[in-house]
């Protein structure tokens, strides 16, 4: 059993996904009776897949799969893909997919460029760094689910704008349904978004404390983007409040959630390129050696 | 011949001699009590539609289905017309080509409007009304089974009856659908009370639509509409009210001049607080300005769009028209096939029986010959009789069966007779 489950690699849950977005996509093409079904069939064997993989993980390192960025990011790709077969499953017309498994896929790209390495902790750093990355884990979900109820509601508003009928296309949800979502998402994303900072800044002050990591500074690189990127949440979020009670609302909130969107890919490029003391270890006097050890 | 059919379709004949031949249900009761007085043994079904009225007749044996020219006699005997006058315009079919076109006529393919859905339940109903008068019966039972197995696999493998092709269809379950997820939570207001109104609201209705006011210059068809169709009425004078109030719009009034001017909506717009707006001008000439398609937030479509879209939707329905006529020939070449080996069920079970006797007289001579044998043992000796009976009957059979699909077997059937002696 542990080896076969030590065999399953981000490849074949990727695939599966792949497999199921090119189902996804024929719909463009043609008409076919079995196509649900095989969709949802490959998008089922990759979650399978995917959660036996960081359940494994978690098994192996005796940690919740947040434990590290490449966790963090197979994480979110995995709460993502659990939202896509259950749409999947309640709404097999609508080619949610096409919006969705992309994100997923991006997502479990950038894991595979990212860093393995756990953070390290102590018992209370340990409480605190959960909380850090479900807060940041619940905003980018938000940030992913809003910015696709957008583009679904752009899409829309052009085909109503060119009276196009949606006869042999893609037929997508009701714009009352879309702006549903993305009159929620931003106020969602702003407040998970401003609490995973808050509990950033407490996991620094317990870490530094405890000497277990490098004080993280107000200049780091992932500090600023994530205050660039609260402040925006902020922002988007009130922005869409106001716009939900004026004419052509729904327009604003939409682009809101694209942008959203936007700045969150920014922030995540940002830290992938820049150099951080975000999560690295101690140097001294309590080097990594001795911060396992308090673990 | 074992099927018949004597038809009308909006197809040969015209409007004002399909309405002459046109049954209702209580009719249609009485003609098949008196066909089943007429010709007795025969099976019979009549299917009458606004676009049709067709009479399926079958026989089997030498209880043939009625000739197709007495068939019209009774046709239009029925209906007190006659039957010369219908002779050059009602068309004949049998066997074969009664079975494709009824399959045809159950998938919609002979509709008016390709693939329409109600063809289906019409063609039940007749069904229905053809056993509660006693003239259904085990040939017509699995053609019409058939026909509706038919319906149901065009209406699943093909795209056919997906699009909507009716402009107050399409304004509603595509336009209208594509801004609001319901309806029952909706202010409908309709401006004008004519037909186009009232069909729109019959959709509207389906789609969960239950705030509805009517708004017409005429007060008292406003009113009659409003009461027929459990809306409210509203004066004219209250248009701009109204219209801050609706979140769609259905305006179908036969006014030279537009009724929502764009000062006339902005006025209204004030007090809306940034709700959408969905306004399906369903009227020639516009009764909206056009210009208030452009405010933010106002989804409009005329009867233009609304017309590009059906055409759209008809084409697209055209493009399966071969992938649906293909399954109609599947299932009639199925059912014909199934209809002819039906037919040599009488030579089978002879045989069936002459092996099955000879069996049991040796069986009886053997088991008399060997009295020690317990019935356990009597028992597996008749089993491998039956066993080398099944095995040695079914090359005929199977020959008969394949047979079968590319007409009746004549030919083998008259070799099994002679081979193995059996009687007509």
């Amino acid at each position: 059993m542990a080896a076969f489950l030590s065999g399953i690699s981000i490849v074949c849950f990727a695939a599966s996904y792949g497999v199921a977005l090119a189902c996804e996509a024929s719909r463009l093409v043609f008409r076919s009776g079995v196509r649900g079904a095989v969709m949802v069939f490959f998008a089922a064997a990759g979650l399978v897949a995917h959660t036996l993989f960081l359940g494994w993980r978690a098994a192996a390192s005796g940690t919740l799969p947040l434990s590290s960025p490449f966790d963090w990011y197979l994480l979110a790709a995995w709460v993502l893909a659990v939202a896509y077969l259950w749409l999947a499953l309640a709404n097999p017309k609508t080619p949610i997919g096409l919006f969705l498994l992309p994100v997923i896929l991006g997502l479990v790209g950038a894991a595979t460029v990212a860093s393995r390495e756990p953070f390290l902790h102590d018992a209370a750093s340990l409480f605190w760094g959960r909380v850090h990355g479900a807060f940041h884990l619940v905003w980018s979900v938000s940030v992913v689910l809003g910015a696709i109820a957008g583009s679904m509601w752009l899409l829309q508003a052009w085909r109503l704008t060119v009276k196009s009928s949606s006869a042999g296309g893609l037929r997508l949800p009701s714009l009352e349904r879309l702006e549903h979502v993305t009159s929620r998402t931003p106020a969602i994303a702003a407040w998970a978004a401003t609490a995973g900072f808050a509990s950033g800044l407490i996991l620094n002050a317990v870490n530094h404390r405890r000497g277990l990591m490098e004080t993280v500074p107000w200049t780091d690189p992932v500090v600023m983007r994530m205050g660039l990127v609260v402040a925006w949440l902020i922002v988007a979020s009130q922005w869409a409040a106001m716009a939900r009670r004026r004419p052509g609302g729904g327009r604003v909130m939409a682009w809101l959630s694209l942008a959203s969107l936007v700045v969150m890919a920014g922030s995540i490029a940002w830290g992938l390129a820049g150099t951080t003391r975000h999560g690295r270890p101690a140097e001294s006097p309590l080097g990594v050696a001795d911060a396992e050890v308090v673990r | 011949m074992m099927l018949a059919l004597v038809g009308a379709t909006h197809r040969t004949v015209p409007l004002a001699l399909r309405e002459r031949l046109a049954f209702t249900a209580e009719q249609a009761a009485d003609a098949l009590a008196r066909f089943r007085d007429r010709f007795p043994g025969r099976e019979g079904v009549l299917l009458s539609t606004c676009n049709r009225v067709e009479f399926y007749a079958a026989g089997e044996a030498e209880v043939a289905a009625p000739p197709v020219e007495e068939l019209l006699s009774f046709l239009a005997e029925c209906r007190g017309l006659e039957a010369a006058a219908l002779a050059p315009v009602l068309s004949r079919e049998h066997d074969e080509a009664v079975v494709r076109h009824l399959f045809s006529v159950a998938a919609g393919l002979d509709s008016m409007v390709l693939g329409e859905p109600q063809i289906l339940s019409q063609v039940k109903q007749a069904w229905t009304i053809a056993q509660d008068n006693r003239t259904a019966g085990p040939l017509t039972a699995g053609m019409f089974q058939a026909a509706l197995r038919t319906a149901k696999r065009v209406a699943t493998e093909t795209a056919l009856g997906r699009e909507r092709v009716s402009i107050p269809s399409v304004a509603v379950a595509e336009f209208a659908s594509s801004v609001f997820e319901r309806f029952d939570d909706k202010r409908i207001l309709l401006i004008g009370a004519g037909k186009m109104a009232a069909e729109t609201l019959r959709y509207l209705r389906a789609a969960g639509g239950r705030d509805v006011v009517i708004v017409n210059r005429t007060a008292s068809r406003a009113d009659d509409l409003a009461a027929r169709l459990g809306a409210k009425p509203a004066s004219f004078d209250e248009l701009e009210r109204e219209l801050a109030a609706a979140d769609l719009v259905v305006s179908t009034t036969g006014s030279s001049e537009p009724v929502v001017s764009l000062d006339l909506f902005d006025r209204a717009e004030a007090h809306r607080e940034g709700r959408p707006l969905v306004v399906l001008d369903l009227a020639v000439p516009r009764d909206f300005d056009p210009r208030v398609g452009e405010r933010p937030g106002v989804w409009l479509s005329c009867v233009d769009d609304l017309a590009e879209a059906c055409d759209a939707n008809r084409r697209s329905r055209q493009r399966e028209l071969p992938r649906a006529l293909a399954i109609v020939d599947e299932e009639t070449s199925r059912f014909m096939g199934d209809m002819h080996h039906r037919s040599t069920a009488p030579v089978i079970e002879q045989l069936r029986a002459g092996w099955s006797e000879t069996g049991e007289a040796e069986l009886e001579r053997l088991f008399r010959r060997l009295p020690h044998l317990d019935d356990r043992d009597r028992d597996e000796i008749r089993q491998s009789f039956d066993r080398y009976a099944a095995k040695m009957l079914h090359p005929p059979l199977a020959s008969l069966r394949s047979e079968s699909h590319a007409g009746p077997p004549h030919g083998l059937l008259d070799a099994l007779k002679r081979l193995f002696n059996l009687k007509d």
